[in-house]
């Protein structure tokens, strides 16, 4: 009895039986089916690549470019949120003595506020900055973005006293991230410590 | 075919920023190996190229968890491996398995005339099979990986290789007798 395409199949990719393999060794039809197996692959693997009839970058680009701009606008939106959660904070804030850390809270989101203004006059797609500082730029973003995420979810109400503590670190992270951002998009440095 | 691009980092590092330029540079680089790719595997041109543009807005979706292992070109093949599977699976809820089947083989062998040649041998196979014998022969996946794109078996992938093998055989050479 001749070999079936799974026996064949199979010997190719070196997992056919032994019985298989000995009456291919005795089979000179089913050696020339295997031989013709082996020369169809090398057809299928020789045949000329198919090249799109048209154009679809510019439908990408487009996808793309309002992608961009939609993460933009929540990254501004969280950056207000942010800034709306501390100034309710400072307002209404649940600690009374906590003059020390009151104070770390203003001086990190004056450094903020003094970042984003001259982050703001600098005008990315205007510069042209190596690919690792470009990384690393798109790296501190993201962070920024996640740890705006995390202030616009703190909130003096609801009755859950806010962590002070957690608040400071919050906004320290910030400053620092939004430094590290300064340092790569304005003066290009490519180290920040990352 | 036998692809072999390398792009630089800096490229993939631009592009993961969002870099126009750089990514349009990794479109130009990988367009036609995705299209090939789709195309051999899917019925129509137009499918085809929804699946080339499908694949770039997700690796521009996901190029930030490139971390570069293995080559790039290996990772952007299995995302467009995967969106042209999905579309079969689509296809399938429309037109059952059996109903294609059943049509191509309908179709007399005169028809199809002695000069057929291997491109339309292979376009008259069942997609599932198409999609298996050029995804293991050609691209080089194994049979683990095809049943883990295709959400089945390894037995399955093994027997619809076997398949188009014995089909694309029956088609190219119609005077033999089956193997």
């Amino acid at each position: 009895m001749h070999c079936t395409m799974d026996d064949l199949v199979a010997v190719r990719d070196g997992e056919g039986s032994a019985q298989v393999r000995r009456h291919l060794e005795d089979c000179a039809a089913c050696r020339a089916e295997l031989d013709a197996l082996y020369q169809r692959v090398a057809q299928l693997k020789a045949l000329p690549a198919l090249r799109p009839p048209r154009d679809r970058w510019e439908a990408v680009r487009a996808e793309v470019v309002a992608a961009q701009r939609r993460r933009r606008s929540v990254w501004g939106t969280l950056s207000l949120a942010a800034a709306a959660a501390l100034a309710g904070l400072i307002v209404f804030g649940p600690w009374s003595g906590g003059n020390t850390l009151h104070a770390e809270l203003s001086q990190a989101k004056q450094r903020c506020s003094k970042l984003e203004s001259a982050l703001q006059q600098y005008d990315a797609d205007a510069r042209v900055v190596s690919g690792r500082s470009a990384a690393l730029a798109a790296q501190l973003e993201d962070q920024i973005a996640a740890v705006d995420g995390r202030l616009s979810q703190l909130s003096p109400r609801g009755g859950r006293r806010t962590p002070e503590a957690e608040l400071v670190d919050l906004w320290t992270q910030r400053a620092t991230l939004m430094q590290q951002l300064y340092q790569v998009r304005v003066t290009r440095v490519s180290y920040v410590g990352l | 075919m036998t692809i072999s691009l390398t792009v630089p980092d800096v490229l993939v590092a631009r592009a993961r920023t969002g870099d126009l330029e750089a990514l349009e540079a990794l479109y130009r680089a990988f367009e036609t190996p995705v299209y090939n790719l789709a195309r051999r595997i899917l019925r129509t041109p137009e499918d085809a190229e929804d699946v080339l543009q499908e694949t770039f807005l997700e690796v521009v979706k996901s190029i930030k968890h490139y971390r570069g292992e293995g080559h790039l070109w290996g990772w952007i093949r299995r995302i467009a491996a995967s969106k042209a599977l999905m579309r079969i699976r689509r296809e399938q809820v429309r037109a059952t398995e059996e109903f294609e089947e059943s049509a191509t083989r309908g179709r007399p062998t005169a028809h199809v005339g002695t000069n057929i040649d291997l491109e339309r041998a292979l376009q008259q196979l069942h997609e599932t099979s198409r999609a298996v014998v050029w995804l293991h022969d050609v691209e080089g996946y194994t049979h683990e990986e095809i049943a883990e794109l295709m959400g089945k078996t390894v037995s399955f992938s093994k027997s619809q290789l076997a398949r188009a093998h014995a089909r694309l055989r029956r088609t190219l050479e119609p005077g033999l007798e089956g193997a």
